[in-house]
């Protein structure tokens, strides 16, 4: 075990560094010589490559490889895995019989994050499944038309946002409608996946591995005739808190904006990039308030601003405003109980992480 | 799918020689058409008018359906025999006929001399 | 009735009833056994002064008993006939269930679009409601139907195979959408072994054949059978199954509708879909592109990179935009791309070509324009020469090693509107590492932001661009849609379609010894061009 161990860690560390230099040709190489160490392609693709990739997300929170080096580094890991594992034969035609069986595997709308899903189709293809893997941006029209199409076993959907989940909650449930079960896997769906299970999912999968073994385990398909809307799976939505912050989100991060330049005097010193990467940074505010209004779990929320407080003193923005902005927020939105609530919480942990003055405007 | 923006209107006038049309909102798939079938209407072979000047002042964008109208505008005036103005330009309106080097054609007017585009008031 | 059950006194109605009591038997023989029970306890001394409701028949009617007992030990039953409440209640019940099975039908049936779906679903339902087994027969190609097998609580299997319908009675004539045979009249004996699912208990009792109606004509047939052990199909189970065919071939034959719909679709577009780019002679090239509706697949967009016939001579690059949006824009987009595929050996000469486009484009009867750009690529060494045209089209940026975001100075006329078509083409060097980006007016004109209704615009997508230095061509075309996206939020948008030309950074030569670091060299480049 500690020798494949061994083995495992140092082609990850030479990954590491190829993936860091762009280099794909370097990268195909080190999968190869790990191949002919004696790792399975299982180990290759989960335990280097994956590893790698989550290397690569955590240096860029760090602020130690720049948005081009991460996009860079996933392109070189793509390539290594395409060439480590050319591409399966066409997913249609009469291969069905003599595979385990056939499953879809799709990124939830919007989800640009496709790596995951990747590795996921890898591994199953490996375990003997014909996968049809239908790659990032994919509306879900198309994937329902592909589930009619393709009478799939399971449907396989991932998501690294949060943001996301309301559009993965209607891919679930359509997916379920036409008689797909649906595996729900990716860090949108919480590391104890409470999220798949809020938004419906028949399985959570922590892994590709958990994944596979799920889908051995076999997946009931659900009951067509139970199709049911958002409100059936999650009934606080019936409060239109959610919907409330949706819809009136740009002027919620305007006046926001405006509330701030009145608070905080540094404000008027701002560029006109700054002042726009402000009102980006208060647009994923808004964002993810949203969602954990959607799944009611202001712990989702307050997560988020703690990994946002430290993405940007990582890049030295102080984190110091960010209580006040969140308090403008909430001023904005009291007669809003979950959301207010949220809001305060919010801002009253980033201060105490921060040691900062939660700076209550009201 | 191209919803008419709600705000868009076409105000006709007509003086002595010129017919006027004063273009206001979004000038896209939906709006377009209305403008054409608006000069089509009223430039029938045998016109009066010399001139057709369309007013830009309170146009709010236009896309390449909207250039594609502009177009067909031109080739029912040019078939009617009469020239064609574009008066008080937006800057997005300038810069599409730059980039698409459609503005000496619509008009006439050779675009190094170029009119300034708030002139022309009417 | 007395404490033995003797008959005392009965009522005109009663002696009707039970001619026997009336004779005086002891106990009477045709006292039906539920009323002699029942009398036993209320007079067998157990102190039971009440009986729930009871009820049972006689003959073939059907009575509530009321026991009224007397002090002397007798008791007086009254009878009160009940059947046609109760037949009525019978009715409704099934009723009931038909309304709840064809309910489970439509909506099972209706969630899929897929045949062979459908099909399973249909004939598992039909043995699990209205038989004990069901044979679904769909025609398929030639003699050979298909065959879908189907026991109460058992798997359901299909075969294709080669059959005779005549050899079942009332199957060919379901087949031609003929009235179907009733039941009673089909010999259970005359069923073939191929019509009768493995593991069917014992032989067939009672049948029913009943067509699956379709668009027009029948689309299959449904076989149903019970064994000899059980109670044979009535008129109304008959009625009942036609029903539940008429529901079942409503859903089959909408999936077969979809499914050549969509096959047929998927045939017309598959010449109009984007294609897929890599790399050539040395080059790299990636493309993206999302139509205006996501329901679309296609539209006004497109690219193309034809290669140069060998390393030495230039590859073309077109990506262009028609007016308009959907379908009817791509059909235009195909045509244009077919004219200067043909336009090819003339690509040294990009104004040429441009012209003759454009003749092509006047000749036919559209009204739309067409906006593009033409890029020139060939491997010179470790670099990339780019000959650009713009026509009507935004100016192709390069993206520098250092960062800069350089905006190409070619600009022309669009194509397709006026009678002749002037442009400049401008010539560029790609250092390894560095990119240049064609993009259509989709990216630039995605309206949205933090505040909402604002323009992503050109300045933005080069500011964005200064931190994208040095990424491969597909992560470069890739970053351009994400940030266009999250610019765009949930807003609509128009077709949008980006095109990235690479200058590779690392040569097959860098993994010698491991050594060569194509980074690094990027970076000696980038700060001393």
């Amino acid at each position: 075990m500690t020798d494949s161990g061994n083995a495992t860690s140092e082609v990850r560390d030479r990954l590491w560094e190829a993936v860091l230099d762009g280099d794909a040709h370097q990268a195909a190489a080190v999968l190869h010589r790990g191949l002919d160490a004696g790792l399975d392609k299982e180990t290759l693709l989960l335990d280097t490559v994956g590893g790698v990739q989550e290397k690569v997300g955590l240096e860029w929170a760090a602020n130690r490889i720049t948005v081009a080096q991460e996009h860079a580094a996933t392109a070189v890991n793509e390539r290594a895995v395409t060439a480590l594992l050319p591409p399966a034969p066409a997913a249609d035609g009469p291969e069905r019989g003599r595979s385990r069986g056939r499953v879809t595997v799709a990124c939830v709308d919007g989800e640009w994050h496709a790596f995951p899903a990747r590795l996921v189709t890898e591994v199953l293809q490996l375990r003997g499944w014909q996968v049809d893997y239908l790659g990032p941006q994919l509306p879900g029209s198309h994937l329902i038309a592909h589930l009619h199409h393709t009478r799939a076993d399971a449907a396989l959907l991932s998501s690294s946002l949060p943001a996301r989940l309301p559009a993965a909650h209607a891919m679930i449930a359509a997916c379920q409608a036409v008689g797909v079960p649906v595996m729900a896997g990716g860090r949108a769906f919480g590391l104890d996946g409470r999220y798949a299970r809020a938004c419906g999912a028949d399985r959570w999968a922590p892994d590709a591995r958990a994944a596979a073994a799920a889908l051995e385990a076999g997946m009931a398909a659900p009951d067509p005739t139970a199709a049911r809307q958002a409100v059936d799976d999650l009934p606080h939505l019936a409060d239109q808190e959610y919907t409330m912050v949706v819809k009136s989100r740009p002027q919620l991060i305007e006046r926001t904006l405006a509330d701030l330049d009145k608070h905080l005097p540094a404000m008027e010193l701002y560029t006109d990039v700054q002042r726009e990467r402000t009102a980006e940074d208060y647009a994923f505010i808004v964002d993810f308030l949203a969602t954990a209004l959607y799944v009611d779990d202001a712990g989702l929320f307050t997560d988020f601003l703690l990994w946002t407080a430290e993405v940007l003193q990582a890049r030295s923005v102080s984190a110091r405003c960010l209580p006040s902005g969140l308090n403008l927020l909430a001023r904005q939105l009291h007669d809003f109980p979950r959301a207010t609530a949220m809001l305060r919480g919010g801002a009253a942990a980033v201060a105490a992480r921060f040691d900062s003055d939660p700076g209550d405007t009201t | 799918m191209t919803t008419p923006s709600p705000d868009f209107s076409l105000v006709v006038t007509a003086v002595p020689d010129a017919l006027i049309v004063e273009v206001a909102g979004d000038l896209d798939r939906g709006t377009g058409e209305k403008l054409i079938r608006t000069v089509a209407e009223r430039l029938t072979p045998d016109t009066a008018f010399r001139r057709l000047r369309l007013d830009f002042r309170h146009l709010t964008w236009i896309d390449s359906m909207g250039l594609s109208a502009l177009l067909m505008v031109h080739h029912h005036a040019d078939t009617a025999g009469v020239g064609l103005r574009l008066d008080r330009r937006p800057d997005f309106l300038e810069r599409l006929l730059d980039l698409t080097g459609t503005f000496t054609y619509l008009t006439g007017i050779p675009r190094a001399a170029g009119e300034v585009p708030d002139a022309g008031a009417g | 009735m007395d404490r033995d059950g003797g008959i005392v006194e009965a009522n005109t109605a009663a002696r009707a009833l039970l001619p026997a009591a009336a004779g005086g038997d002891r106990p009477p023989e045709d006292l039906p056994d539920w009323l002699a029970d029942a009398h036993r306890r209320m007079s067998g001394g157990l102190g039971v002064t009440r009986l729930d409701a009871l009820s049972g028949a006689i003959g073939e009617r059907l009575f509530e008993a009321y026991p009224t007992p007397s002090t002397d030990g007798d008791v007086v039953w009254w009878l009160i006939d009940d059947t046609e409440r109760r037949q009525a209640e019978e009715i409704l019940r099934s009723e009931q269930e038909r309304a709840a099975i064809l309910s489970e039908v439509s909506s099972t049936l209706l969630s899929s679009l897929n045949v062979a779906h459908c099909t399973e679903a249909t004939a598992r339902l039909a043995a699990c409601h209205l038989a004990d087994a069901a044979v679904l027969v769909t025609p398929a190609q030639g003699p050979c139907f298909s065959l879908t097998y189907a026991r109460a609580g058992g798997p359901v299997t299909q075969v294709l195979r080669a059959i005779e319908p005549a050899t079942v009675p009332g199957l060919a004539e379901a087949l031609q959408g003929l009235p179907p045979i009733p039941t009673q009249w089909i010999d259970p004996g005359d069923i073939p072994p191929w019509a009768i699912p493995e593991g069917f208990a014992g032989p067939v009792g009672s049948v029913i054949v009943t067509p699956l109606p379709g668009r027009g004509t029948a689309d299959g047939a449904l076989i149903l059978l019970r064994p000899g052990t059980a109670r044979a199909f009535s008129e109304s189970e008959d009625g009942f199954a036609r029903l539940f065919a008429a529901r079942a071939g409503a859903a089959l034959s909408a999936a077969r509708l979809y499914t050549e719909q969509a096959g047929i679709t998927a045939t017309l577009i598959r010449d109009l879909l984007p294609p897929q780019l890599g790399g050539v002679h040395g080059v790299e090239y990636a493309g993206r592109y999302r139509p205006a509706r996501d329901d679309e697949r296609v539209g006004g967009d497109f690219y193309d990179v034809h290669p140069g016939a060998d390393p030495s001579r230039e590859s073309l690059v077109v990506l262009g935009d028609v007016a308009g949006k959907g379908l009817d824009a791509a059909v235009l987009t195909g045509k244009i791309r077919n004219s200067l595929h043909t336009l090819l050996p003339l690509s040294h000469d990009h104004e040429y070509v441009l012209n003759l486009l454009n003749a092509a484009l006047l000749r036919s009867r559209h009204s739309r324009f067409v906006t593009l750009v033409l890029a020139s690529a060939r491997r010179r060494g470790v670099r990339v020469r780019l000959r650009l045209t713009s026509a009507g089209h935004p100016p192709p940026l390069v993206v520098r090693g250092d960062g800069r975001v350089e905006e190409s100075g070619t600009y022309g006329d669009l194509v397709g509107a006026m009678p002749t078509v002037s442009a400049r083409t401008v010539e560029t060097v790609l250092a390894p590492g560095e990119t240049c980006l064609l993009y259509t007016d989709g990216i630039t004109e995605a309206r949205g932001g933090p505040l909402g209704g604002e323009l992503y615009g050109s300045e933005r997508l080069k500011r964005d661009l200064t931190g994208c230095a040095g990424m491969p061509a597909e992560a470069l075309v890739e970053r351009v849609h994400m940030l266009a996206a999250q610019w765009l939020g949930q807003g609509r948008h128009d077709d949008m379609a980006v095109v990235a030309i690479s200058a590779p950074r690392a040569g097959p030569l860098a993994v010698v010894n491991g050594e060569g670091r194509p980074g690094k060299t990027r970076k000696r480049q980038g700060r001393s061009s």
